[in-house]
């Protein structure tokens, strides 16, 4: 039952709607497989535009592509739990990685990203960041700003009033 | 031929719906259209929790006083009206106790969700937790676009 249990942070991914719910059937957005496959696995927390509610989950849009500037930064991606763990094959998730990372990380993006490879996935997906994913995180992090001029925020998962406040 | 001599055994309904479309779960095979204060309702095949739309809400609006979680479960449904698959984002609303609607209300949708210890894949989560008052009210299922 809904009731029946509470969520401990970090272990659901859940999502914010940022598209149209007063859709009706017959007028409705569609999709690409991985733009679906994204929507369907992380969007619940990540936001369909990659728009999280950052007190809780990272905020991915203009923020994502920083992550694939260095191949440790890289792995990292396809290494976090939910990604990891998912139950897509390396070839879907290979694409909703790099749906994310292009498309949705925008300016954050490095020009001439070298796309995911399905065998690339299926590598880092062997070692699942399962211990200190926090201070892993922030390991990368301090590489991005230090080396990659990621903004500072990118210590904390988003622009809002939380981080700020920290 | 030897299958001519079997005896002709009335089929259960149940086991007759299954076999008229073995592809389609048991709640799509029940799913309609019209009455969106029911569990039938098509888009409310993961819904798991108490109907906003029995609560003063709508079928993907929260209710006066309650705000929509900022996280929900995503699964997708089948519209039996058009045969076609949509993605559904069922949020909870949140900030006001339980609804006490009554128990046709209720809804256990468990279409594509997998058992707790797949928690990322599992609907039987108060997705308050994002909200400012983690209090569930009731839940809605809005519907985001085509899933295929």
């Amino acid at each position: 039952m809904m009731l029946s249990m509470t969520v401990t942070l970090g272990t659901v991914c859940g999502l914010l709607i940022a598209v149209g719910s007063n859709a009706t059937a017959g007028n409705d957005p569609s999709f690409r497989p991985a733009q679906r496959d994204y929507i369907l696995a992380c969007a619940g927390c990540h936001g369909i535009d990659g728009l999280s509610n950052s007190r809780l989950i990272p905020r991915l849009k203009d923020r994502i592509g920083y992550f694939v500037n260095f191949p440790e930064g890289r792995a990292y991606l396809a290494r976090l739990p939910n990604v990891a763990f998912s139950t897509m094959s390396d070839q879907q998730l290979a694409a909703v990685l790099n749906y994310a990372v292009a498309e949705i990380g925008g300016n954050s993006t490095p020009a001439g990203m070298k796309p995911y490879q399905a065998a690339e996935v299926g590598k880092w997906r062997k070692l699942p960041l399962t211990a200190s994913l926090s201070a892993y995180r922030q390991g990368i992090v301090e590489t991005l700003i230090s080396r990659y001029r990621a903004p500072a925020s990118l210590r904390g998962y988003g622009d809002d009033a939380y981080e700020t406040d920290r | 031929m030897a299958w001519m001599a079997a005896p002709m055994l009335p089929l259960l309904p149940v086991a007759r719906s299954r076999a008229a479309d073995p592809a389609k779960s048991d709640f799509e095979r029940n799913a309609q259209t019209a009455d969106a204060t029911a569990c039938t309702y098509w888009k409310y095949c993961a819904a798991d929790g108490v109907l906003c739309s029995c609560c003063g809400g709508g079928s993907h609006t929260c209710p006066p006083g309650a705000e929509p979680s900022p996280v929900s479960w995503i699964g997708t449904c089948l519209n039996p009206d058009d045969g076609r698959s949509y993605v559904i984002a069922y949020r909870d609303c949140c900030g006001k106790p339980a609804c006490t609607a009554g128990k046709s209300c209720w809804c256990d949708g468990a279409d594509r969700e997998l058992p707790t210890y797949r928690s990322p894949l599992n609907n039987d989560i108060i997705w308050c937790f994002g909200n400012a008052s983690a209090t569930y009210h009731c839940s809605t299922a809005a519907l985001v676009g085509l899933a295929n």
